[in-house]
């Protein structure tokens, strides 16, 4: 099949992407419906299921390789300081210690887009890198860190952004505090809110929520030679071996990345950490494996977080509910070094509004550095959407969801071009239904009795539809078994299982007869990061391709070997016969057999985006709660996430992903909090006491409705991914199910029992 | 000093030497290389390294969850040591099945973890039932997977299980015959004997001056002294004589663990009440290494068992030159303070029984369900003669720098009838006795007013038909 090669642009966490990639040069007939296939869209289990629960599964932090050695890093215990001087003379006699890197014996590696280096005498948070190193055990390396005498210089902190925006504030960069702004306009905002019967106008904050993955970052590293070999636990192989290559002034193809298990990954694990970088300066000093893992405070500390975020949202609309103009001014802290903090998006893209005015400011304080965090800025910015857009319909006397069509588009408002499929209506019937929508209270907060309930409900957009560049090579032996060779990474979320589904439906043979290996750049072809949603419906048509390819190969040569013409040739379950001499057939593992490499290798590749179509994601959730009074305490009782999401991979996968997204979004409602206190500069919340995640208890029960089929205008398998879409509308549906129980609205999240209480004291 | 150590790690027999105050956890993923069980916080606070522990009792053995990170290796002596890798003997167990085909993991990181708690709910519950089950697993994050289909793999679990009633076998034989653990367990308690380990003496140092209870908080702020540290361990001393009862007064050893605490027939005959209450203790791994005595001796003023005691107006014995009481409620002297000289430790907690017609409850505000230290608690006891108040103790924790006995609150409350505004005067008093800090659990105005509300809650829990919440806030 002919290939061409395109630039590629799509959108990434705010980044535009433009990168080269080959695709097939002909749209490909699409993958039969599910109805028609044995595995795609059915309960498959796990390929890694096995692995997993008998304990076997061999993680990073696992990982022990011959004479290995272990790094720890060294921290800033200040928030804002200067290093005057290090003494690591101490550390150095203690027995075990192999050697410490600092900035005084290590060449200047730039780092956080050229505003830092790995070592940087300017430590702008508490956790900013000031030494490493390694020693024959952990424990030893943890001792000589205690060694290590540091004189700083202390310097004035500031650990929120609206002391870090005041003139005067401690100045973090020297070009000041404020990052790059998000500004946008669309029509005329002004003139907009002329033309409104009614305006409202409310502001809204949300928490920093810390990523928390049970695994914790960690590489493994060696070298051979003037290559490098990197263990990581990470959700982009090819973006760790960049990072690592650049920083090393090495080749990308002299470093080789693996990844096969890893424990968790929310975003705070799409780059390469410091501590691999100086790993690998330390092996190569010492001549042996090094290991580098952080611990849990440092997680809590260093790694990465969602930013807070303070929106102002202003909403013009006429007396129908029609909206005139909308405007989201905001600012959020991004930590210490440059990222982004904007949660306009889903205000900008996801209503019919002519007249956008959007200003959000990212800003820099004295702590950890903002990482993308499950749907960046989305689950803040549809908190905060979603609650006034409740509050309006109240105030217009409207129902929620008709509010809600009133502004329905069926084009993108930015491009003004169709979706390719959009199926938010159905997601708001379904879900409604399911829920029990017409139950709810229609005056809220008019139940009597110590525990009230409530229902609220939120939508959702984000992108996902994947995009190219993303290969996977296929190979089939002769002994009929196939292997999937692809350089994606599954971070739990059954890109394994999906891959091995497709390739045995499209080759109809057993699904046991497909092996798949991902996460190593040194031999795999290549594919992008497990992040924004796009790891399935990139790499599913990558291996649709690759095995449309493998059946066609299979054909040629059983045409050559039957010596029938190709067209005169059927391929069924396997075989491959003549139309018309039944005497003629042909198991392909005897294919493969007959022909000389006795091996059939095949590449297939993610097509091309359609022109002129925006690719998007929509779903509804709906929230049931119950609000105890007394104490202040919210109970989910029921969330159901009703979505369009195109074709369906693998139900059990598909479901766990909802969970798992609406349990995080639980979290964030309700308990999650990094919390800094503003006289020392330190982060309080540094273990998982403190910082508070979901367990069992705190489950609800979660109902998954897909209202799609498959969308085949995006590719052959019509996925859009679900990672972000399952937890994006979860906190502001919670929120509005708190407020139609209690009748108070919570503007603030995480909705802890003080604000409960505050706000009925505050009503009463 | 090192200690010999022999025990069972699944079914094979260690004999060792170790610094028996090191992590269990690091014992099994460094020197037994066994890396099932995980390390993700290294704090008792997320269950990946859980394991079970078994001992020999009357012949039977008992196995219970404990988090491997905070329990010292030492502690294993003679026992029975049970990981994720113990768990199936070549091919999946119903449960891993389950999991299976559930889907129930995906990093998968947390699982084993949850594996090993539900086979350790199996193990000690006959008659499985789902939400203790679920209860069973309070100890255990997942930050994946979302528990929903968690909780679905144990639904299947435990039909499976009915579904394999068959004879009248032995519970832990029937769990071999349905493929809930491995056939070795059979074997466990005669090889166990075989050690011929005395686990109340050989773990003991006397000489030591570090000593070791249950270790859920020493190993969580001082691990990296403790591992190399002369310990003693004490927590397997006077097994079976814990709680007993002697002229109407409860004696409970300070080495006594929550469970045991809970499960005591004495707790249960005589105090019913706080039973009910300890679920909102930690997690059922930490409730079964924590001790009473550590909960008292850790000073916490927010801990849930010293609040309990406090309402019990327990006594301590403490032993050092000489044996002596002390009232719990005059045992502290300020924040992580209290009356304990260097060489004296706890020995026994004190109760009286409780008088007929006494009534206990505990209340606790927390963010999350399990595994929470609450922002703000309260317990009370009372006896009423008649409507009046004869008796009354009354605690409150996370309000002072010490866990808090309202004196004063008391005071005014003992010879009054119960009556809506006798416990609205008395929340005004225990207002004024209070002294809340804002911190990281709360603020201090909402501290107080939760320990109002909390006072309220006693009352209308107790006394349903004279107290109504809604007429008090």
């Amino acid at each position: 099949m002919s290939r061409k090669i395109i630039k590629s642009k799509y959108d990434l966490y705010e980044e535009k992407i433009e990168t080269i990639a080959e695709v097939p040069s002909e749209k490909e007939k699409p993958l039969a419906p599910n109805s028609k296939l044995k595995y795609v869209g059915k309960d498959v289990n796990r390929y890694d299921g096995y692995d997993k629960v008998s304990g076997s599964a061999i993680y990073t932090i696992d990982k022990v390789l011959p004479n290995m050695v272990f790094a720890r890093v060294m921290v800033s215990p200040h928030p804002h300081a200067k290093i005057k001087s290090i003494d690591v003379s101490k550390a150095l006699k203690l027995k075990g210690v192999l050697h410490i890197i600092t900035n005084e014996n290590t060449s200047e590696i730039p780092w956080y887009y050229n505003t830092s280096k790995l070592f940087d005498k300017h430590l702008r948070y508490q956790g900013d890198e000031v030494a490493c190193v390694a020693a024959e055990t952990e424990k030893i390396a943890e001792e000589a860190l205690s060694l290590i005498k540091v004189e700083y210089e202390i310097m004035p902190h500031v650990v929120t952004a609206e002391s870090a925006m005041k003139e005067n504030a401690p100045k973090i960069h020297n070009n000041g505090n404020f990052g790059r702004p998000s500004e946008y306009t669309r029509g005329n905002f002004d003139e907009g809110i002329k033309q409104a019967d009614v305006t409202i106008e409310d502001t809204f904050t949300t928490q920093v929520e810390v990523h928390n993955p049970t695994e914790v970052h960690c590489s493994v590293v060696n070298w051979d030679g003037g290559k490098l070999t990197v263990w990581d636990s990470t959700q982009s192989i090819f973006s760790v071996r960049d990072n690592v290559a650049q920083s090393l002034g090495l080749n990308a193809s002299d470093v080789r990345v693996v990844k096969k298990y890893m424990g968790g990954g929310f975003g705070s694990k799409l780059e390469a950490g410091k501590y691999t970088v100086m790993a690998a300066l330390l092996a190569k000093k010492i001549g042996r494996p090094v290991k580098a893992a952080m611990n849990r405070r440092e997680m809590n500390l260093s790694v990465g977080n969602r930013p807070d975020s303070n929106q102002t949202i202003t909403i013009g609309t006429k007396k129908d509910g029609t909206f005139t103009a909308m405007s989201h001014i905001a600012y959020g802290v991004m930590g210490a070094y440059p990222s982004g903090s904007s949660s306009y998006w889903p205000l900008r893209s996801i209503y019919k509004c002519p007249n956008i005015k959007i200003d959000n400011k990212s800003i820099y304080i004295n702590a950890g550095r903002a990482r993308p965090f499950r749907a960046p800025g989305h689950v803040q910015g549809t908190f905060a959407l979603e609650s006034i857009i409740d509050d309006l319909a109240l105030k217009l006397g409207m129902d929620p969801i008709e509010l809600r069509l009133k502004n329905y588009t069926e084009v993108d408002q930015d491009g003004d071009v169709p979706y390719t499929s959009k199926l938010l209506k159905e997601a708001y019937e379904k879900g409604a239904e399911e829920i029990g929508w017409k139950n709810r209270n229609k005056i809220p907060g008019s139940q009597t009795g110590e525990i009230k309930t409530g229902i609220g409900m939120a939508s959702q957009i984000w992108w996902g539809g994947g995009a190219p560049p993303s290969y996977a090579t296929l190979k089939l032996n002769s002994d009929g078994s196939a292997k999937i060779f692809s350089g994606t990474q599954d971070i739990g979320t059954g890109t394994y299982t999906f891959m091995q589904q497709i390739a045995a439906d499209v080759l109809e043979i057993p699904i046991d007869k497909v092996n798949v290996d991902l996460g190593d750049t040194g031999t795999m072809p290549y594919s992008g990061g497990s992040g924004g949603s796009m790891t399935a419906p990139s790499v599913s048509p990558a291996v649709y391709d690759a095995a449309i390819q493998m059946k066609q190969k299979l054909i040629s040569n059983a045409a050559a070997i039957l010596e029938v013409d190709e067209s005169n040739l059927i391929y069924s379950s396997g075989n491959i016969s003549s139309k018309n001499d039944s005497s003629k057939s042909i198991e392909i593992k005897d294919v493969v057999g007959k022909i000389h490499e006795r091996v059939l290798v095949t590449t297939g590749a993610r097509n091309e985006n359609p022109n002129g179509y925006a690719i998007n994601s929509f779903g509804a959730q709906f929230a049931k709660v119950e609000v105890d009074t007394m104490t202040g305490i919210v109970r989910v009782k029921k969330i159901v996430a009703a979505h369009d999401i195109g074709r369906v991979l693998n139900r059990k996968t598909l479901e766990n992903q909802f969970y798992g997204g609406v349990i995080m979004g639980l979290g964030y409602a309700l308990m999650e909090n990094r919390v800094i206190d503003d006289y020392t500069g330190k982060v309080l919340t540094t273990n998982l006491h403190d910082y508070k995640m979901p367990t069992m208890q705190d489950m609800p029960d979660i109902k998954v409705i897909i209202v799609s089929e498959e969308d085949n205008l995006i590719s052959p398998t019509g996925v859009k991914g679900i990672g972000e879409p399952a937890m994006i509308p979860t906190p502001g549906a919670i929120a509005n199910a708190v407020f139609n129980a209690i009748g108070v609205r919570i503007k603030s999240l995480p909705i802890t029992p003080d604000k409960i209480l505050e706000a009925l004291n505050s009503k009463s | 000093m090192k200690m010999n150590l022999k025990f069972i790690c699944n079914k094979n027999l260690v004999v060792t030497e170790v610094q028996p105050g090191k992590s269990l956890l690091d014992f099994i993923r460094k020197d037994l290389r066994l890396t099932g069980s995980k390390e993700g916080c290294r704090e008792g606070d997320c269950g990946a390294c859980t394991v079970l522990i078994g001992e020999l009792e009357n012949d039977r053995m008992i196995y219970k969850t404990v988090n491997s990170c905070i329990m010292p290796v030492g502690d294993i002596n003679g026992k029975h040591l049970v990981t994720i890798e113990g768990l199936s003997d070549g091919k999946l167990n119903q449960i891993q099945n389950d999991f299976v085909e559930q889907g129930a993991s995906q990093c998968g990181f947390c699982t084993p973890g949850f594996i090993v708690s539900l086979c350790g709910y199996f193990l000690s519950n006959e008659k499985p039932i789902l939400k203790d089950a679920i209860d069973s697993l309070d100890g255990n994050v997942c930050r994946c997977t979302g528990y929903e289909s968690i909780r679905n793999a144990i639904n299947n679990s435990i039909v499976f299980l009915e579904s394999n009633e068959g004879d009248s076998k032995r519970h832990i034989e029937k769990l071999v015959s349905s493929n809930f653990i491995p056939e070795y367990f059979l074997e466990i308690p005669q090889r166990l004997n075989n050690l011929s380990i005395d686990i109340q003496k050989d773990s003991v140092n006397g000489d030591a001056k570090q000593i070791i209870g249950g270790g859920t908080d020493l190993l969580v702020q001082r691990w990296e002294e403790i591992e190399n540290a002369d310990v003693n361990l004490i927590f397997n001393l006077h097994q079976n004589e814990k709680i007993t009862v002697e002229d109407n007064i409860c004696k409970i050893k300070a080495t006594t663990t929550v469970s045991e605490f809970w499960e005591s027939e004495i707790i249960k005959k005589y105090l019913p009440e706080i039973t009910e209450s300890l679920y909102l203790f930690g997690s059922l791994p930490i409730r079964n290494r924590a001790t009473l005595g550590g909960n008292i001796i850790n000073a916490s003023p927010i801990a849930d068992m010293t609040s309990i005691l406090l309402a019990l107006d327990a006594k301590l014995i403490i032993e050092g030159n000489s044996r002596k009481q002390i009232k719990l409620n005059e045992f502290y002297t300020g924040y992580k303070t209290m009356k304990l000289e260097p060489g004296e430790i706890l020995d026994d907690i004190h109760i009286e029984l409780p008088d007929e017609g006494a009534r206990f409850n505990f209340e606790k505000i927390s963010r999350r369900t399990y595994l929470d230290i609450a922002s703000v608690n309260s317990s009370i006891y009372l006896v009423i003669d008649k409507d009046v108040i004869s008796e009354v103790h009354l605690s409150a924790g996370g309000v002072a720098p010490i866990p808090l006995y309202l004196f004063e609150t008391v005071n005014y409350l003992k010879g009054k009838e119960i009556a809506f505004e006798t416990i609205k005067s008395a929340a005004e008093i225990t207002l004024k006795e209070i002294k809340p800090i804002s911190d990281a659990r709360g603020s201090s105005a909402y501290k107080s007013l939760m320990l109002r509300n909390l006072l309220f809650a006693h009352f209308a829990k107790l006394f349903p038909n004279i107290i109504v919440v809604e007429e008090l806030i």
